[in-house]
């Protein structure tokens, strides 16, 4: 015990070296933040292993055990990732009023979830996305894409949060960011390999507490020092909005400084909180199809929906919602006042382009927070990113383990071979996902925006149909898929032909209109007229189908 | 009693429950009194969750006007009498002012940065006294170097040069020593003062319009607890509303069991 309180008194001068004399915010090795990262690393594993799963009921669904409002932590903790934490106040910090849509859209989501789905899914008792999709349309096929499906959302999802962590990792450790995606989702998959759901719903419970904390109490720190309302500072930041419209002249607010010696000025920047600023490059289409796409893709994310089996039953399916949507928004309440007051820290010139994904960190790093509560904060960045993380790999290794490998490869497969092959699924999908976080593709938020507009262009239009009209049949279900699928596909072929500087045909037509973050503003409308057209003209669904939603899903 | 009038015809239009034994459900034909009040309430929240988002960002975007920011019109009426040859010291003042106001935008991009600050070096070369030019010039090229050699942009020798810059070149753009556009100016000199390359003049007044023209209304500059109106209600506002549909749902839903003895099964 001695020891350890000499060590942490001899470390005491390094942690606190400030950032007061730099001229850039990225540095080398910061030894408190590092400890702390450590700190809540060690602490997940421990949770994993205190709680691991024991068999395939506890690894895919927690043994149905989890209360309301611990349900509602991990929904909060588990939506919550790197997207949330660090690339909503990038958004904002980049492109202003525009950003806002990405809040609308990954918080309004959750009222259609909740209305539409999240007590039916209950009701209907599978545990996967697939075993939905393949149980109510009677087919193995629609199984196996539904799961393949799931296996590509969920790395789709994912790779925002590697970079995510990667940056992160960057920041503390003062390494090569290739390096520091490798060593953080060796961690992550570690982590979840240990543990598996059991463990990951009891972690996600305590990564909330970690995730909101971290990004609270610099907040707090944040407003006070630079004389704004700091005792509701997701209200008091209206000011620091206004100041940023009309601008803080140097003597306005003489003697507040932020890290490299500028001062908290800022000259009229209305752009930053007018709408469809044309400064911004975003137009009012883009904002209403990102807010739409984001939000039906919200009711279609795998990991999302299938949380919902892990509540005892509906009503508890529907209130943890409300208590997850509650938890979720004291977080996207309090985005928008990094990037306010980051705007202005960052105001002068001479701070340089700063990486927007990181902007949270650096906000608190030029509003000269003590470096361990900014390295707390990286922790949490850390944090949001690994709880989500930890259930995209337990949602894509159940599809492929239970939905692929049990239901089509080996349905005699016993629950020791199927935990290996979930173990391997979960290691494949890591791997490939390191891979692509590599190749730095867009902002973290934006990444992550893919993966729901492919949600809302395939999972969503099964699911509301599946649900809510016994008339959609197998045929209508595949030629629907078939329609969001090719709209997917056309959008990422434009995604990946502008990022390699190919010339498409009517390159700026798709590009705008079927945009990589938002195609599913077309794509699910489509996708769902075509299941019903396509339905009418065919067979109806089978009686027990039918039965079995008004007796088990509708009763 | 107009809402009323509404309200009926809306729920007249819609089917009611059927009676029926062939086990078809859909959501617009509810066949039992529980799904015909869920469906009635889902349809109530859906629409008033489709108003409060969409309706607003429509109402924003009607009622928007575009409107340049002051700086704007000061340099479109300089940078016309410059352009045709007529300007005088202020004219050139008014612009370098203007872009040096841009400069500072965060949202700028570099080659519009460059763009800038090349003509606001070029309009200061005008209105600077011609024999202490090269000086400038040279304390200008100073401070580049000086910022490649520094470890902490608190350097006394940075600091004493930037002041240096500022002290000569922000009377002559009748900028106030002590204000955040003399800081600005000092880090927004180009290394040749006199010329403006053809391809930046054509440029600027564009790049002017874009970060100095904005789309404005009575509810961007009504202003509610600090904030923008319109802006309180999109990143505050709305999420409390979200929050609360979820709870009237939820609350809706658990009187309307209570009340039809509808259990949940356990599994």
């Amino acid at each position: 015990m001695k020891k350890i309180s000499l060590l942490v008194l001899s470390l005491i001068p390094l942690m606190a070296n400030a950032s007061n004399d730099v001229t850039q915010l990225e540095g080398s090795f910061k030894v408190g933040p590092a400890i702390i990262l450590i700190f809540i690393l060690s602490l997940f594993i421990l949770v994993g292993i205190l709680f691991r799963a024991k068999d395939t009921t506890d690894y895919y669904a927690a043994g149905r055990g989890i209360s309301r409002v611990g349900s509602g932590m991990a929904i909060a903790s588990n939506w919550m990732s790197a997207a949330s934490f660090l690339g909503m106040a990038a958004l904002m910090y980049g492109t202003g009023y525009h950003g806002l849509s990405y809040v609308v859209g990954w918080t309004g989501g959750y009222v259609l979830l909740l209305i539409l789905m999240a007590g039916q899914i209950r009701r209907y008792g599978k545990y996967t996305a697939a075993d939905f999709i393949g149980d109510r349309y009677y087919s193995k096929t629609l199984r196996t894409i539904g799961a393949v499906i799931a296996i590509i959302i969920s790395i789709a999802y994912a790779v925002g949060q590697f970079g995510g962590i990667g940056l992160m990792f960057k920041w503390v450790m003062g390494i090569e960011y290739n390096l520091a995606v490798i060593i953080g989702g060796s961690v992550v998959l570690a982590y979840t390999l240990i543990s598996g759901m059991l463990g990951v719903t009891k972690n996600m419970q305590i990564q909330y507490v970690i995730i909101i904390s971290s990004f609270m109490i610099p907040l707090f720190l944040l407003t006070y020092k630079f004389d704004y309302f700091w005792l509701v500072p997701q209200i008091g930041y209206g000011s620091a909005v206004q100041d940023i419209v009309e601008g803080i002249q140097i003597s306005e607010k003489s003697g507040l400084m932020n890290s490299l010696g500028h001062h908290f000025a800022i000259v009229p920047s209305p752009e930053y909180a007018m709408p469809w600023a044309p400064s911004s490059g975003q137009t009012f289409f883009q904002w209403m199809a990102i807010a739409f796409s984001l939000m039906i893709g919200t009711a279609g994310l795998p990991h999302v929906i299938q949380r919902f089996y892990v509540v005892p039953k509906a009503r508890d399916a529907r209130w943890s919602v409300v208590w997850g949507l509650f938890f979720i928004c004291l977080l996207y309440w309090s985005a928008p006042v990094y990037s306010a007051l980051g705007t202005i820290l960052s105001a002068n010139p001479e701070v340089g382009k700063l990486s927007p994904d990181a902007i949270v960190v650096y906000t608190a790093q030029l509003g000269n927070i003590n470096p361990l509560i900014v390295g707390l904060l990286a922790a949490g960045g850390v944090s949001a990113a690994f709880s989500t993380t930890s259930g995209l790999l337990v949602a894509g290794s159940s599809a492929f383990a239970h939905d692929l490998y049990v239901k089509v490869i080996n349905p005699m497969a016993r629950p020791k071979t199927q935990m290996r092959v979930a173990r391997l699924g979960t290691l494949l999908m890591a791997i490939i996902i390191t891979v692509i976080a590599m190749v730095d593709l867009a902002l973290i938020a934006q990444l992550v925006a893919i993966a729901f507009s492919m949600a809302g262009c395939t999972i969503f239009p099964l699911f509301l149909l599946g649900i809510w009209w016994s008339g959609s049949n197998r045929a209508g279900a595949k030629a629907g898929l078939i329609v969001g699928g090719i709209v997917t596909l056309i959008a990422l072929t434009y995604l990946v032909g502008a990022r390699a500087g190919w010339t498409l045909p009517y390159n700026d037509f798709f590009t705008y209109y079927l945009g990589a973050w938002y195609f599913a503003w077309i794509g699910a409308p489509l996708a769902i007229a075509t299941n019903i057209i396509v339905s009418k003209l065919t067979g109806e669904t089978p009686l027990e189908i039918r039965k079995f939603l008004i007796d088990k899903v509708h009763s | 009693m107009y809402l009323r009038y509404c309200k009926n015809l809306l729920f007249t239009l819609i089917p009611h429950p059927v009676e029926t034994e062939d086990y078809k459900i859909s959501f617009f034909k509810p066949t039992t009194q529980q799904a015909l009040k869920n469906r009635n309430l889902i349809i109530k929240l859906f629409l008033a969750w489709a108003v409060a988002i969409f309706g607003f960002q429509v109402l924003l975007r009607v009622i928007e006007k575009p409107v340049p920011e002051e700086a704007l019109i000061t340099f479109s009426s300089a940078w016309e009498k410059i352009e045709a040859g007529e300007a005088t010291y202020s004219d050139f003042q008014a612009a370098a002012q203007s872009m040096i106001q841009v400069m500072g935008k965060i949202t700028i991009q570099p080659d519009h940065y460059a763009a800038l600050k090349d003509g606001t070096g070029w309009a200061l070369s005008k209105v600077y006294p011609e024999d202490e030019l090269s000086e400038l010039q040279q304390d200008v090229l100073y401070l580049s170097e000086l910022r490649e050699r520094i470890t902490s942009l608190r350097d006394d020798e940075y600091l004493q040069t930037k002041e240096l810059i500022i002290s000569k070149a922000a009377p002559a753009l009748d900028i106030g020593e002590g204000t955040l556009l003399a800081q600005l100016l000092a880090i927004g000199l180009d290394d040749n003062l006199q010329v403006l390359q053809e391809e930046n003049r054509m440029m600027i007044p564009g790049i002017m319009d874009l970060y100095l023209i904005h789309n404005r209304s009575f509810l961007t500059d009504t202003i509610f607890l600090g904030f923008p109106f319109h802006y309180f209600y999109t990143a505050v506002l709305l999420l409390v509303f979200f929050i609360g549909l979820c709870w009237i749902y939820c609350y809706r839903t658990d009187k309307l069991h209570a009340k039809l003895n509808f259990l949940e099964q356990i599994d």
